[in-house]
């Protein structure tokens, strides 16, 4: 067998995120000689998936380093009266990058094509709800499920006759937004705030706006009109796509934290050499006239160099934009409300969503959140966490009462669901991700992908980035090549697969 | 399609095969799945991904099957294939004493890493280069304890089998190259894993979704559109 040094590589990879892990899946079956390397000991970099223990580790290596990449102010705690309650470390698998998909979502029809998809399990995302703080003292606070499907609406008891005739109104509307009368009625509010549109056209009250807004899963809530229009079409066109009652779905044990592995075992079954624990200490491109020009020299922290035609990593710098600041925390109950089927023949979702508008939680200082709050509820279906227990993902935009506001979501969250005791908080983990670079470089024969996608269901321009990899790696071979379709391998066909 | 026999819950179970390399993890795999065997069979590169079902009394269960590449260099790939495993297959080659101790290193890595409760089962291989053979042996438990003169076994039945019971292991010794037991070490871990982490397939409630046993997983290769309109059908 070659040695690693001894080898020209067509493409070294850095990184086994998302979007390197997809690219290592497109180049499977091209036979490049691929080395996919990570500085980690773990697959999935800011996707990744943890064990308490190696969320624990994970936070240790975050706030020891000066540069902990993208992540930063992590922290993790075990409320004392709890320690009892929480199981074996590796009953749990926390996601860094918990997005659901959406049934038209492009990654899903790569994940199909590519067969990648027969190793993947996916569960339905149920309800979307919004929290209603308490009014008194003596009340809790409370969960509004959002009608977002026209018999939903013509179902609920939670508007009022009127709100339900413009809801209706506004879904129709929506189906059929970009051609006339409709455009007609949109385009002055194109670039304005999608509420102002609600507003006008449609007459929608506060809390009616608030239900749209919050569909849009808007990090700052203030989507525009253009954005958040096709946001919500994609939500609706998306409802039914893969079964009744739900639009989007969640690949079991990790969200987006599995896809990288499946694609790394694809990569793996290609012939793609792996290397865990290992990261670039060195670049250095080959420069000067004739033979090997452009080819890059890397020296790992293994003390291997490698000689490469092509590298492919992520521009982990910070930048300008605003990040997000998230708390995981696994919750002592199965919260079963949250994941009951939405309809008759509807398969059991495994994940709930519920949205704190901006104002709906205060710091103890009495300062209303500036942004809205999102949490993502995962039950021990999602094999993210031992039965009878459940997973919440909180995210809001990164802002100096960020974690307090989490932290009251949280605990706004537990009396909402709780029926008498309140369910208790086993474990907490909390940090802040950074916004870096959202497009795509290339420096000679480097190219560098976007730091991850901070938006809370999956972003299909992630996909354009790797798809722009792939053709750089690929060079003249990318003409003739589809991209990311292949056929099953051979043994590996479900004939009978589904249907039953 | 529509058949009118009440279908058995069927259920997805992964496993994975580690072992030294040349152990027989690939041979085993192509002779439950294929009922095949190759002499002299190419190593295998990186991993492979296989699926076959195992009809058990009461129920089926399809495997999902990585079989992991034994001379992969950087111990990184394993780590990938054992994450969520249900079952794993242990091989080592009972010509081969050090392919014993490597197996040992296997099972202690997933004992530290993998999914609490996975089922594990340690598979001495080649016994057909034994003098017990591979076939004939009604039991085929070896019970001389394999030192016979001309027979290429190093590893006595015993000492293996004293390990996985201390270790908690199912054990088999097989031979992919005449069949023998191989069929027996999949319906064994069928068995073994629990009803529990079988859970997500049989779904609590099922009862409503007549014919559908796999309530929860969202099939993404369904008539897609279609599959909407028709859930109401049973």
């Amino acid at each position: 067998m070659e040695s690693l040094s001894d080898t020209l590589w067509d493409v070294v990879i850095s990184g086994t995120g998302l979007q390197q892990s997809l690219l290592a899946l497109a180049l499977s079956r091209s036979g490049k000689k691929i080395l996919h390397i990570d500085p980690n000991e773990f697959y999935g970099g800011p996707e990744a998936a943890f064990s308490i223990q190696e969320a624990d580790a994970w936070v240790a290596r975050v706030s020891a380093s000066s540069d902990g990449g993208i992540f930063k102010s992590a922290s993790f705690a075990r409320p004392e009266e709890a320690i009892t309650g929480l199981s074996a470390s590796r009953g749990y698998s926390l996601a860094l990058a918990p997005q659901f998909i959406h049934a038209r979502s492009a990654l899903l029809s790569q994940l199909v094509s590519s067969r990648a998809y027969r190793q993947v399990e996916f569960l339905a995302v149920g309800s979307f709800y919004i929290f209603k703080p308490s009014q008194d003292a003596g009340q809790k606070p409370s969960l509004t499920r959002i009608p977002s499907t026209r018999e939903e609406v013509f179902s609920t008891t939670a508007v009022s006759a009127k709100a339900k005739r413009s809801l209706m109104k506004f879904l129709k509307f929506v189906l059929d937004y970009e051609n006339s009368p409709h455009l007609e009625t949109w385009q002055p509010f194109a670039e304005a705030p999608l509420v102002d549109l609600l507003q006008s056209s449609f007459k929608m009250d506060t809390e009616l706006q608030t239900y749209i807004v919050t569909l849009t899963l808007s990090l700052d809530g203030k989507i525009r009109t253009k954005d958040g229009l096709a946001v919500i079409r994609r939500h609706l066109s998306s409802m039914g796509v893969y079964g009744p009652g739900f639009a989007a779905i969640y690949p079991k044990w990790g969200g987006l934290s599995e896809i990288a592995q499946v694609s790394c075992r694809a990569g793996a079954v290609g012939g793609a050499v792996y290397m865990l624990g290992t990261g670039i200490e060195e670049t250095e491109i080959v420069t000067g006239e004739g033979e090997g020009e452009g080819e890059i020299k890397l020296r790992l922290t293994s003390g291997d160099t490698v000689k490469t035609r092509k590298l492919v990593r992520v521009d982990e710098r910070p930048s300008g934009r605003v990040g997000i600041s998230r708390v995981t925390a696994v919750i002592g109950s199965p919260l079963k409300s949250l994941f009951e089927a939405t309809m008759e023949g509807a398969p059991r979702p495994a994940v709930s969503v519920i949205a704190f508008p901006a104002g709906s939680i205060s710091t103890v200082a009495g300062k209303a959140s500036e942004y809205p709050v999102y949490l993502s509820a995962h039950s021990s279906e999602t094999g993210e966490c031992p039965v009878g227990q459940s997973v919440v993902y909180l995210t809001t935009l990164t802002n100096p009462n960020a974690q307090e506001i989490l932290n009251n979501a949280l605990v706004g969250f537990i009396s909402a669901t709780s029926d008498a005791e309140p369910s208790p908080v086993l474990y907490r983990l909390q940090y802040e991700q950074l916004a870096g670079s959202d497009k795509s470089h290339i420096e000679g024969s480097v190219f560098n992908l976007p730091a991850p996608s901070a938006s809370l269901s999956f972003d299909d321009t992630t996909l354009e980035s790797v798809r722009e990899a792939w053709a750089m790696v690929m060079g003249d071979d990318a003409g003739g090549a589809e991209y990311m379709v292949f056929e099953d391998r051979e043994g590996a066909a479900e004939e009978d697969d589904g249907y039953e | 399609m529509a058949d009118s026999n009440l279908p058995k819950p069927s259920s997805s179970v992964k496993l994975v095969l580690l072992g030294e390399a040349a152990v027989g993890k690939s041979s085993l795999v192509l002779r439950f799945v294929n009922n095949d065997f190759q002499e002299n069979k190419e190593p295998t590169i990186g991993a492979a991904f296989l699926t076959q079902k195992c009809n058990l009394p009461t129920r089926t269960i399809k495997f999902e099957i990585w079989d992991t590449a034994g001379q992969e260099r950087f111990a990184s790939l394993a780590p990938m294939y054992y994450r969520n495993a249900q079952a794993a297959l242990v091989v080592y080659d009972l010509t081969k004493p050090t392919s014993l101790i490597k197996a040992k290193h296997w099972v202690a890595e997933l004992q530290r890493q993998a999914s609490p409760g996975i089922v594990i089962a340690l598979v001495g291989n080649k016994l057909d280069l034994t003098s017990d053979g591979a076939g004939d042996a009604a039991d085929g438990s070896g019970e001389d304890g394999g030192e016979d003169s001309g027979d290429a076994r190093k590893i006595s039945t015993e000492e293996a089998k004293g390990y996985a019971e201390e270790e908690g292991l199912l054990f088999f010794e097989t031979s992919a190259k005449t069949g023998y037991n191989v069929t027996e070490v999949f319906t064994a871990i069928a068995n073994a894993i629990p009803e529990t982490s079988l859970k997500t397939a049989r779904g609590p409630g099922a009862s409503h979704a007549a014919g559908r046993t796999e309530e929860q997983r969202v099939n993404l290769n369904g008539p897609r559109d279609a599959e909407a309109k028709d859930s109401c059908a049973c």
